[in-house]
């Protein structure tokens, strides 16, 4: 099972590392910005379409 | 009263009622229930004088003095 | 215009042609250009969301999870409450714009409606029922929403109300008929304690502090030997300043995550040194903000948006009451002039973006609400100017640079309402004259020295607490103190007034709704005079306003336990020092008022019946409550008679002018019978929004000569539209002749000026002048469109090239191209005055 701290996109927590946030790149119609959404690093992301392998988990 | 779009007859009060945008002048918006044209109706004589369009006034430009600086 | 024909074209030639908005764009720098081209359209286009806008399911999926998780808790309702605002806090998704130096939404992404599944069913059902505004994938999400809405059914505030309600007078509100919205606390306008929480003595982490002191003291105090009824009522005190702890502190992780994603964009992401600079500063901001007091404008601006962007979590705001110029003017003088560590040019920027952020607010809305406020969220209606509360001039240099970026960003909300006094210099007066000019539609001007009068003689506010007020909607003023802030005015005390005189035809019964809804008063065709008529009159008045504040006020006493506002409370000076829900009446001055959409049909009708049937004996009651019944089809000459020839208001003429005193006087009376439950009166305001069109197809024919499916007059004390026929001073000679501080709580005036008029110093002569006749009238309120009739109808063929026009529609401003056809003709039908 893949998960969100095995992510790119995955930013943990400086306090509690199990934690983190989801932080993306968006370009709707109208603006591009950056999002975060909380996650765990344990979350299950095998059915994440925006899943990217990070060079070398911490 | 007959629609100038499509022919329709019916009565004035048939063409449904839609709104007058001027109180003070006996011309009101109608629509044609057959082909849904807005109509402008002069309800005095109960006549169709044209249909309305995006843009159109046909009460005529707004009750005041519009243009005042150019006289 | 395409991007080659707008570099082309000169600023000068778009002034010149007054295509303001072109000119905006040029003038404007490229970051503001930017984050305002950034923003989605949330205001409704006619009643519907605009293509792309979507419901937020997050936010409503957070709260309802949370909801479920607790509900077995033994936790007071109150606890559990807070705990759901701070879950739904700590996790939703979050955004950083681009170029964007404030952060801070409602919603998760930018293109989403913040939607609260918990305020009342019957939204939840339009979220359901609302194919434009449902996230793909389609199906899928109908069937989360489907969920969310049963769950909700039964347990939404509404829901816990409406049994507590007086059943017959709900049902009588809910028709539609007479009232507009539904009485609840989590669910209107919502003022704050800004002398409280915007004077830069206190933030969050204070209050948590005082929060802690005031906790252990009555903990201690319930545990000494003894027990009393106070004791025992310390218990629901420590539970409330647990609840605002809650939230409080869940305001202040909110804002770390804020920083947190700041700092991960500079470090991981960005490459351009300047813009990683502006992320470390948002990121020290957010680590300031609200947890301590701001130390710099931008610090300032952030804290207001982390306020309201968590007060719109905890309720449904549908206006936002402010006075950014008084609160935020002290940073912007410090960083600006004295420490000089901002250009004017750099805080220009910063005000035009604290516009755009406001702009992008919303919250899913029903679609009565949304045709009420065409084009717009809800009132943002922010107040500049005014006075201190010793009385001097308030106008700082953050007023003028507030002037200067509407007039580069040009939203349509929030706008903007001026306190004009005595006092205001000329610099300031010319700064919003260009405003208005260039046909923003606002600032509003405001009569200070009359409304401060005002906010005494009806709710007894002390003069320097008076001297705080901001708009607490439209157009009611209302203080930012401990005592005299009112948490929230619940939207349905607003009586739809042209069924006062409807009912006088139908005895009370609404032919539209079919049900009973007014007073039985007599059949009207057995009256046999005017004074019997006008009683009829009265009656139907009183009884109208009575079901619908009856309403209100049962709301207002249930709201502490019911529909309690932690958050709301724990920035609020008296639930800090009482425990007590921010709510509660007795804490509150009050300062409550009826809005009367649909005031001068009475007026104009009035007259018509006492013209035409009782002095002139043309027709009888009998014969015109039949061209009624029959909405006064194959009555047109009849119809027009009671146009043309009867008394129109706004012409300075007395006949019909005393009527109007002589309704506003029975009114008037009648407000101090109604209380409400701080004990206090309750004044009508007249003023329409855009409930004028709302209400077309549901009032019925009236004297005046409307039919039914006609849009009603464009409200306030404003004449109908192209029945002011005797020019701009007439108007104002008739507004003048009602008492504002004793008449009632404000009275809306709009009025359309011609632009070509008005193009230059010989223009701002002639309006400054009307501008000293309409303040020598003590006229409270009065506001301008200035965009010519061919702008409009241009911008009606041809929607596309002619998108940012905004007009004034009622107390607010819109997109012309937003509005619908009947209300955009509404407009050009208003009167273009001529000065001078
Ligand atoms: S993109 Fe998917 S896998 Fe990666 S952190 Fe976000 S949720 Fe987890």
């Amino acid at each position: 099972m893949t998960t969100c701290q095995e992510c790119k996109s995955f930013f943990p927590l400086d306090e509690d590392q199990a934690k983190g946030d989801c932080v993306q790149r968006v370009k709707d119609p109208r603006q591009a910005y950056y999002m975060a959404k909380p996650v765990n690093a344990e979350d299950d992301c095998s059915s994440c379409a925006s899943f990217h392998k990070k060079e070398f988990v911490q | 009263m007959k629609c100038t779009e499509c022919g329709n007859v019916v009565p004035v009060k048939d063409f449904r009622y839609l709104y007058n945008a001027r109180i003070d002048s006996s011309i009101s918006i109608r629509q044609c229930t057959k082909c849904e044209t807005w109509l402008a109706v002069d309800e005095l004589n109960g006549v169709v004088t044209q249909a309305v369009g995006a843009g159109e006034a046909p009460w005529g430009k707004s009750a005041g003095i519009e243009g005042v600086a150019a006289a | 215009m395409t991007q080659a024909a707008l570099r082309d074209t000169s600023v000068d030639v778009f002034e010149k042609n007054q295509e303001w908005w072109w000119a905006a764009e040029k003038k404007r720098s490229t970051r503001l250009d930017y984050l305002r081209k950034a923003i989605w359209k949330k205001g409704a286009i006619g009643g519907l969301y605009a293509p792309g806008v979507k419901v937020d399911l997050e936010r409503a999926k957070l709260h309802t999870q949370k909801a479920k998780e607790m509900e077995a808790s033994p936790d007071p309702f109150v606890m559990k409450f807070a705990k759901i605002l701070a879950h739904v806090l700590d996790n939703k998704t979050i955004f950083i714009t681009d170029q964007a130096q404030l952060v801070g939404y409602t919603g998760s992404l930018p293109h989403t409606m913040a939607w609260d599944p918990s305020c009342a069913s019957i939204l939840n059902e339009e979220a359901y029922n609302d194919p434009t505004a449902i996230p793909d994938p389609v199906d899928e999400n109908q069937q989360v929403i489907r969920e969310i809405c049963n769950y909700w059914i039964g347990k939404s505030d509404l829901d816990k109300m409406m049994p507590v309600f007086d059943m017959e007078d709900l049902m009588k509100m809910l028709s539609g008929s007479i009232g507009w919205g539904v009485p609840l606390a989590r669910g209107g306008y919502s003022n704050k304690d800004y002398e409280y929480i915007m004077t830069g003595k206190r933030a969050f982490g204070d209050i948590i502090e005082e929060l802690d002191r005031k906790i252990d003291e009555v903990d201690a105090e319930v545990h000494k030997p003894g027990a009393t009824a106070e004791t025992a009522r310390m218990y629901d005190k420590l539970n409330n300043w647990d609840a605002m702890k809650i939230t409080l502190e869940a305001g202040i992780r909110i804002a770390k995550r804020y920083a947190r994603l700041a700092r991960i964009i500079a470090e991981n992401f960005e490459e351009d040194p300047q813009r990683k600079e502006e992320l470390l500063k948002i990121a020290s901001a957010c680590e300031q903000v609200p947890a301590k007091p701001p130390r710099t404008l931008q610090e300032s601006f952030q804290y207001d948006i982390f306020i309201q962007m968590m007060s719109r979590n905890e309720a449904i705001e549908g206006a936002w009451p402010s006075r950014p110029d008084y609160y935020h003017g002290p940073y912007y003088d410090k960083d600006v002039n004295i420490d000089k560590t901002l250009t004017k040019e750099e805080a220009l920027d910063l005000v035009g973006e604290f516009l755009i952020r406001a702009a992008e607010v919303c919250q899913f809305k029903p679609k009565w609400t949304r045709e009420g406020l065409q084009g717009i969220d809800g009132t943002w209606v922010w107040t500049m100017g005014g006075v201190k509360k010793d009385g001097s001039d308030a106008c700082n240099d953050l007023t003028i640079a507030f002037m200067q970026a509407a007039r580069l960003v040009r939203v349509a909300n929030p706008t903007f309402s001026f306190r004009w006094h005595p006092k205001v210099s000329d610099e300031v007066m010319r700064e919003i004259f260009e405003c208005i000019r260039q046909g923003l539609g606002y600032p509003s001007m405001r009569h200070d020295p009359v409304l401060i009068a005002n906010s005494m003689h009806w709710h007894g506010h002390p003069i320097e607490e008076a001297r705080t007020w901001v708009h607490q909607a439209c157009l009611s003023p209302c203080p930012t103190t401990k005592r005299g802030y009112q948490p929230m005015r619940m939207a349905n005390a607003t009586a739809n007034c042209a069924k006062i005189i409807e009912y006088v035809f139908s005895s009370g019964f609404d032919h539209v709704v079919n049900m009973q809804v007014g007073a039985e008063t007599p059949d009207v065709a057995t009256l046999t005079n005017f004074e019997e008529f006008f009683g009829a009159w009265i009656e139907q008045m009183k009884t109208i306003f009575s079901i619908l504040v009856r309403a209100v006020n049962r709301a207002r006493m249930l709201a502490p336990t019911l529909t309690p506002r932690p958050f709301l409370s724990g920035i609020s000076e008296r639930s800090i020092e009482s425990g007590l829900d921010t709510c509660e009446p007795s804490l509150a001055q009050g300062n409550a008022w009826i809005t009367a959409f649909t005031w001068v049909e009475n007026i104009d009708s009035l007259a018509a019946v006492k013209k035409l049937v009782f002095d002139e004996k043309k027709y009888t009651l009998a014969e015109l409550k039949e061209a009624l019944a029959k909405n006064w089809e194959g009555c047109e000459e009849m119809r027009l008679d009671f146009v043309i020839n009867a008394p129109k208001w706004g012409n300075d003429d007395d006949y019909v002018d005393d009527i109007m005193l002589r309704c506003l006087d029975e009114a008037a009376k009648f407000s101090k019978v109604l209380k409400c439950p701080s004990g206090n009166n309750w004044p009508i305001l007249p003023e329409n929004v855009s409930g004028n069109i709302h209400y077309a197809n549901i009032v019925g024919a009236l004297p005046n000569g409307r039919r039914l499916g006609d849009a009603l007059y464009d409200g306030g004390v404003s004449p109908g539209p192209g029945l002011d026929k005797n020019g701009p001073t007439a108007v104002l000679k008739s507004c003048g002749k009602i008492d504002h501080i004793t008449g009632g709580r404000a009275f809306l005036l709009n009025q359309r000026l011609s632009p070509t008029q008005l193009a230059d110093e010989k223009g701002y002569q002639l309006w400054r002048a009307y501008m000293r006749t309409w303040a020598d009238l003590g006229i409270d309120h009065i506001q301008f469109n200035m965009v010519d009739d061919k702008t409009l109808r241009s911008a009606q063929k041809d929607p596309e090239k002619y998108q940012e026009v905004i007009v004034r529609v009622a107390g607010y401003s819109a997109h012309f191209v937003d509005i619908s056809r009947k209300t955009q003709d509404n407009i050009i039908q208003r009167t273009v005055q001529g000065l001078g």
